[in-house]
């Protein structure tokens, strides 16, 4: 972990949490597949501008939640609620939208139809579509099949379709699954940039080193079940250990 | 939508197919004009078998049966496509997140469906400028009525290729679920031929038998509707069972309720009696005298059969009679009675067998003849009617003697060599850069 970029990020993003009004609140979720439980009672809440990083071992039920908060997936129980309301399936869309992990859509079309669809479904400028590409850094790719591109490239088209997505609230499974260390930093800083411009982050990371990176709060998740939620500060409590590493907090508190 | 229309084309399932409608479109096009010219060699000769000599039944009709193979066989794979592909590569996720219901996601996929199957009818249907150039004859009624009936085969097929595809979680499973559909029609309407009862019934409802009126020049409303409605609410169902984030609870209730909801239509569409007989020579119709006197009875008409399915006697009456007196007569009853173990070849003998009973209020008349000639006669008896037949357009037929053999290049060559272009045009992709 770079020590010095954690850090800053940790003490800039502190400040911006302790304002925060909440925006999204999710109570008593539950969901199973057949007798296997996925999802056990999950009760947390995301305040405005807030990188919320999901991080858990593998099969922890990270995607899943995404997913059922999408509406991508029907719950067995459990309540979502957006500024104190209740968020029914059918309206996720309208204030959220999730990036899975590890799809290909449209393989054997060029990029930028894929980015072009984006742009006119949500009718964009071709401006604001640009900036996001530049950001990227993918506006090279945009002739190529969306198949034929390499995995980083494949995930920065990926996140470019979040980018464009008006929505105020983005789900974003692995965002830096496939990227090298110096693209994770970049695109860590472009989620960043997000936040601060008003977007709120929600991000399922395996990567403990990357989570501590960009996020300001942890929701720590294990066989369905949160074992931890804060930020690194309340997490230390929680944990009762001394140390500022999250690796150390996650294996405290697992 | 566009979007859409370019998944279909980059797709090889649909130039496949269209390769394959086009061989199969010429080769039994160039089978159909070889049979036609060596029937027609006697014909020209003999004014009674020139009669005989219908282009419709000749050519169109065996060399649009490639559609038909076509739509059986190979659509399925086309349309299954177009949702299971958006399942599987993840694009399905983005799409449902997207300003778009499931219904107009569908909507657009049907659309684009359309213009697909619209773009694969074409290449084979340059038979008929060939066939009009060789000589041929061509009754446009006819053709856009046959046209009209694959259509509407392709849409059903479509329908059942998409709800198979939003119900299964690989493009294996859907390909499976939707041919075991589009070939249970298939064995259905061949075990009905053998056997009696409750199947021969059912086949009168299957894909096939509703294709086959079009294929005998009939446009008949009721079976039409009832290929639409299908197709529209497999389409419902579609809608239904795509978004992934639904409980099964709920998708099964909506699902009922939309079963209900087009049954209900599609038993309100057979009502719609209205039946038109698209052929040159009336070969669906009784002389309008004879319709105009069956029309004006008010009492049912009951018929008892006792032919088993397989005898060509009742098929034969079912063309020439039962299916113009069902277009006619306002209350006919039909009954198939059993006759499973006899027949011609049959083990039990039965002297009924081969009869067929007739009653009208309370009088009844028996025959076993399967003729128009001699059965019309019998029912104007039982209903006291008087009918003097109407003078009716002499139809001479259309006996040509051609060899579309050299049409062969057409058909396995430049058709196929233009395809092949159209195919690598669409895979190289439109230059894009932001910097112009």
């Amino acid at each position: 972990m770079n020590t010095s970029v954690g850090k800053v990020a940790e003490s800039s993003v502190k400040e911006q949490f302790e304002n925060r009004a909440e925006l999204l609140r999710v109570e008593g979720l539950f969901k199973s597949f057949s007798r296997f439980n996925a999802l056990w009672d999950v009760s947390f809440e995301v305040g405005e501008r807030d990188i919320l990083g999901i991080i858990g071992p593998n099969g922890a039920g990270k995607t899943t939640l995404l997913e059922c908060l999408a509406g991508l997936l029907s719950t067995d129980g459990g309540t979502v609620l957006w500024k104190n309301q209740p968020l029914p399936v059918h309206r996720r869309k309208d204030v959220m939208f999730y990036l899975p992990e590890g799809i290909i859509p449209y393989r054997e079309q060029p990029t930028f139809r894929l980015t072009g669809l984006c742009r006119d479904i949500y009718g964009l400028s071709r401006e604001r579509e640009r900036n996001v590409l530049l950001r990227l850094g993918i506006e090279h790719v945009l002739n190529r099949r969306v198949g034929e591109l390499s995995r980083g490239y494949r995930r920065r088209v990926l996140l470019a379709l979040a980018l464009l997505a008006p929505q105020p609230l983005l789900l974003l499974d692995e965002p830096f699954d496939g990227l090298d260390p110096r693209q994770t930093v970049e695109v860590a800083g472009l989620l960043r940039e997000e936040s601060a411009a008003g977007r709120t982050l929600l991000l399922s990371i395996h990567q403990l080193a990357d989570a501590a990176r960009i996020c300001s709060r942890f929701l720590l998740l294990v066989d369905g079940k949160i074992v931890g939620c804060g930020t690194m500060d309340e997490l230390r409590g929680q944990a009762g250990v001394g140390s500022k590493d999250l690796e150390e907090i996650f294996f405290a508190l697992t | 939508m566009l979007q859409e229309l370019h998944n279909l084309l980059s797709g090889r399932a649909f130039w496949a197919t269209m390769f394959a409608l086009t061989f199969l479109g010429g080769y039994s096009f160039i089978q159909a004009v070889d049979l036609y010219g060596q029937a027609s060699k006697s014909a020209i000769e003999y004014p009674e078998l020139a009669r005989g000599m219908v282009p419709f039944e000749g050519i169109l009709v065996p060399t649009l049966g490639a559609f038909y193979l076509a739509s059986t066989l190979l659509l399925p794979f086309v349309a299954i496509r177009a949702i299971a592909q958006d399942k599987e590569s993840g694009a399905l996720k983005l799409l449902l997140q997207m300003p778009i219901t499931p219904g107009w996601l569908v909507a657009l996929k049907v659309i684009v469906m359309v213009i697909g199957v619209t773009a694969l009818f074409l290449p084979p249907l340059s038979f008929v400028p060939i066939w009009l150039y060789l000589g041929g004859h061509v009754h446009m009624p006819e053709l856009l009525n046959l046209l009209a009936g694959h259509a509407l085969y392709a849409l059903d097929v479509t329908s059942i290729a998409f709800l198979a595809a939003a119900l299964s979680e690989s493009l294996s499973t859907a390909a499976i679920l939707a041919l075991a559909f589009t070939l249970a029609f298939w064995v259905m309407d061949f075990a009905a031929t053998a056997s009696g009862g409750f199947l021969h019934r059912l086949s009168f409802f299957s894909l096939t038998a509703a294709l086959r009126q079009f294929e005998q020049g009939l446009f008949n409303l009721p079976a039409a509707l009832a290929m639409m409605l299908g197709a529209v609410g497999l389409f419902a169902l579609t809608a239904t069972w795509l978004p992934t984030g639904t409980a099964v609870r709920e998708k099964l209730l909506v699902s009922f309720l939309i079963v209900l909801f087009f049954s209900v239509l599609a038993f309100a569409s057979s009502h719609a009696r209205v039946y038109v007989d698209v052929t040159e020579n009336r070969r669906n119709s009784f002389n309008p005298a004879d319709e105009v006197a069956l029309r004006r009875m008010q009492s049912p008409l009951f018929v008892w059969i006792y032919l088993s399915p397989e005898d060509s006697r009742l098929k034969e009456m079912e063309a020439n009679v039962l299916g113009k007196l069902r277009r006619t007569v306002p209350h006919l009853e039909i009954r198939y009675e059993d006759t499973s173990g006899q027949g011609l070849f049959g083990s039990v003998p039965d002297e009924r067998y081969g009869l067929i009973i007739y009653e009208y209020e309370g009088k009844r008349a028996e025959s076993r003849s399967n003729s128009p000639r001699e059965i019309l006669p019998l029912v104007y008896e039982l209903s006291e009617t008087k009918v003097t037949p109407e003078k009716e357009p002499d139809y001479r037929g259309y006996p040509l003697v051609a060899d579309a053999t050299g049409y062969g290049v057409w058909f396995y060559g430049i058709l196929p060599a233009f395809i092949l272009l159209a195919w690598q045009g669409t895979r190289r992709p439109t230059q894009k850069s932001f910097q112009n």
